[in-house]
């Protein structure tokens, strides 16, 4: 059975008397494991369809399985838990809490869980370790360059260890070196503990690092 | 060492960020809530002071000449120098209504410094030792004798008024010298500021005619009715019986001051809604900033796995912490503004300080709970709104 199995989904937005669709009836399966990219042009329903089965969106029809369950029949409730335990998401734009340090902007997933871990604390300063910003543990966002906020973003998408990550450009700010370090890290975390990877992004060199590589256009999905 | 992190730091930390809209919305909880404790306080506190000194006058009617109703209840509970006199014969008319157990009379004169006497304006009671049932029970155990012809008692709180301080001090009263020989206990009534004499020295105070009094003229007849009869039946029968009186049974002394007070409290109660929907809509307006300006981040959180009631949770806790600092703040200065104001009206002046920590507790309970509930009134749609929001949509808001 595959992790996601996503049947006939659609998404439109109506904007005033236009309606666009930005997921054109698309069914994908992706196995646990796959290290899958996704390019296309801005507002070819790249972000779309990965909020749908990140869950933080719900389709206008159509259905995403994750596992076997349908994630678009779960209540609120259910779909946070979901998003909170088995996804990791990474956003291509800021999205750190400013009124938090890095280190508690990477335990935040932690703050709600319904049975919190001991030890994290010690956990996201691994993670940090882990991006290059152990030192930078106590400093707030406005005191980190845009690079180091990604960073900071990647290590909470991976802190608690989700079954799957949802990158949305994840190395858009960042300089080749650090870009580079990261992918390696993804790369090491799908191979050794089967995390499944969605990554998208313009750049043609880091899709070509996926097992597979799709690309979308006007809504619709083709593999490359 | 780290910092702990929890929701509740998380919410705290949310109000740093703009403490000059945190403290605004501090300020309008705590004028609210001080406003509210005052006005509470006040009310209770002349209500309450009413109800007591009613209840200590010892007496079930009181008979007055007709028309002096509200006299007499301004010297009894606030002891405002007011003269009103009726013949003494009345009395003799009044023990001919059946159900009479016991009489007594005052008469009521008015000190004018410089004038007549030598103490600050206050009420003279002159009252009958033989008949007497109101003034006995308030006697210390040090004055345990009649009193003579030419000794005063003062009252509790006169003995402050008139700057004696200490009995044995030599006072004219109405052209007459009075020997202060002693002080009452505190009988929480308008009397604790008056100063007492026998009736028997009447005659001398009119010799000397500087007092508005003739012979044999008394202020108010005092009863008590016999066990098991209705205090208003038998009140009723005597103004049926004589038409120069009108009676007060105990329970309507302070009626015209809470009708007042029935007024007083209705503005309040006006003032209190309003400033209650001004404050609720300051907090809407600024929850509604807030909920606005942070509408990514609750997004982010939404996406990360935050439920509706973890965003819930964080901004009920800001409001909670604002509506709490707030109201505690208000609470200690509405009443320290009851306490440190309160001789400025007229009203309170010379009613006694009834209100005991129950009370005080009441109301800023009260208060506090007032505090906490506008602003969590107030924060409620925005909330319900930002909570509402899809995380992706909520994410893309600006």
């Amino acid at each position: 059975m595959p992790q996601i199995e996503i049947k006939e989904l659609t998404k439109i937005y109506s904007i005033g008397d236009q309606e666009i669709k930005a997921v054109n009836n698309i069914s994908l399966n992706i196995d646990k494991g796959e290290f899958i990219s996704i390019v296309g042009h801005s507002g070819s329903g790249k972000t779309s369809l990965v909020s749908i089965i990140g869950g933080i969106m719900r389709p206008s029809s159509g259905h995403v399985f994750f596992n076997g369950q349908d994630i678009c029949a779960l209540d609120d409730d259910r779909l946070s838990e979901y998003r909170n335990e088995k996804i990791g998401f990474i956003f291509q734009f800021a999205s750190l809490l400013p009124m938090l340090t890095s280190r508690e902007n990477v335990m935040l997933p932690g703050l709600f869980r319904t049975t919190p871990q001991p030890g994290d604390d010690a956990r996201a300063l691994q993670y940090l370790d882990l991006v290059g910003l152990g030192d930078k543990a106590e400093a707030y966002p406005s005191q980190l360059s845009g690079g180091q906020q990604r960073r900071v973003a990647i290590a909470r998408a991976l802190m608690y260890e989700p079954q799957m990550v949802l990158a949305d450009e994840p190395t858009g700010d960042l300089d080749e070196e650090t870009e580079a370090e990261i992918m390696g890290l993804f790369s090491k975390l799908n191979r050794e503990h089967e995390i499944t990877f969605i990554l998208i992004t313009h750049n043609l060199e880091l899709a070509g690092m996926a097992g597979r590589r799709l690309r979308m256009t006007r809504g619709e999905l083709v593999t490359v | 060492m780290l910092n702990k992190f929890t929701r509740a730091s998380f919410s705290a930390r949310n109000l740093r960020r703009k403490p000059l809209r945190t403290i605004i919305l501090i300020i309008a909880i705590a004028s609210l809530v001080s406003a509210l404790v005052f006005s509470l306080s006040f009310v209770a506190r002349v209500a309450l002071g009413i109800k007591i000194a009613s209840e200590r006058l010892g007496a079930d009617i009181l008979v007055v000449p007709a028309g002096s109703r509200g006299a007499a209840e301004d010297v009894l509970l606030e002891n405002k120098a007011k003269s009103f006199y009726m013949d003494r014969g009345m009395m003799e008319r009044v023990r001919a209504v059946k159900g009479i157990d016991k009489m007594t009379f005052q008469t009521y004169l008015t000190t004018m410094q410089g004038k007549c006497c030598d103490v600050p304006e206050t009420v003279v009671v002159a009252f009958d030792q033989d008949t007497d049932f109101l003034i006995k029970p308030w006697l210390t155990e040090k004055f345990n004798r009649r009193l003579d012809k030419g000794e005063a008692l003062v009252g509790n709180e006169s003995a402050f008024n008139i700057r004696v301080g200490l009995v044995e001090v030599d006072s004219v009263l109405f052209g007459n010298v009075f020997k202060m020989v002693g002080v009452l206990d505190k009988t929480g009534t308008g009397l604790d500021n008056a100063l007492f004499i026998d009736s028997s020295n009447l005659d001398d105070i009119i010799r000397k005619g500087s007092a508005d009094l003739r012979p044999n003229q008394i202020s108010i007849i005092f009863l008590k009715v016999k066990q098991g009869l209705d205090p208003y039946k038998v009140a009723g029968e005597i103004e049926d019986a004589i038409v120069e009186v009108d009676t007060m049974a105990r329970k309507d002394i302070g009626k015209s001051i809470i009708t007042v007070l029935r007024d007083i409290g209705s503005i309040f109660i006006f003032t209190m809604a309003l400033i209650s929907l001004l404050s609720a809509f300051l907090t809407w307006a600024i929850f509604s900033a807030i909920a606005n300006e942070r509408a990514r981040e609750v997004g982010i959180m939404r996406a990360i796995g935050a439920r509706e009631k973890h965003i819930v949770a964080v901004f009920l806790f800001e409001v909670l912490i604002v509506g709490t600092i707030g109201s505690i703040i208000g609470i200690l200065v509405g009443t320290a503004s009851s306490i440190l104001l309160a001789k400025s009206f007229s009203i309170m002046k010379n009613l006694p300080m009834h209100m005991g920590i129950m009370q005080r507790i009441i109301i800023a309970s009260a208060g506090f709970v007032a505090g906490n509930a506008v602003c969590i009134a107030g924060a409620l749609a925005p909330i319900q709104k930002i909570k509402k929001m899809e995380p992706l949509m909520a994410i893309k808001k600006e």
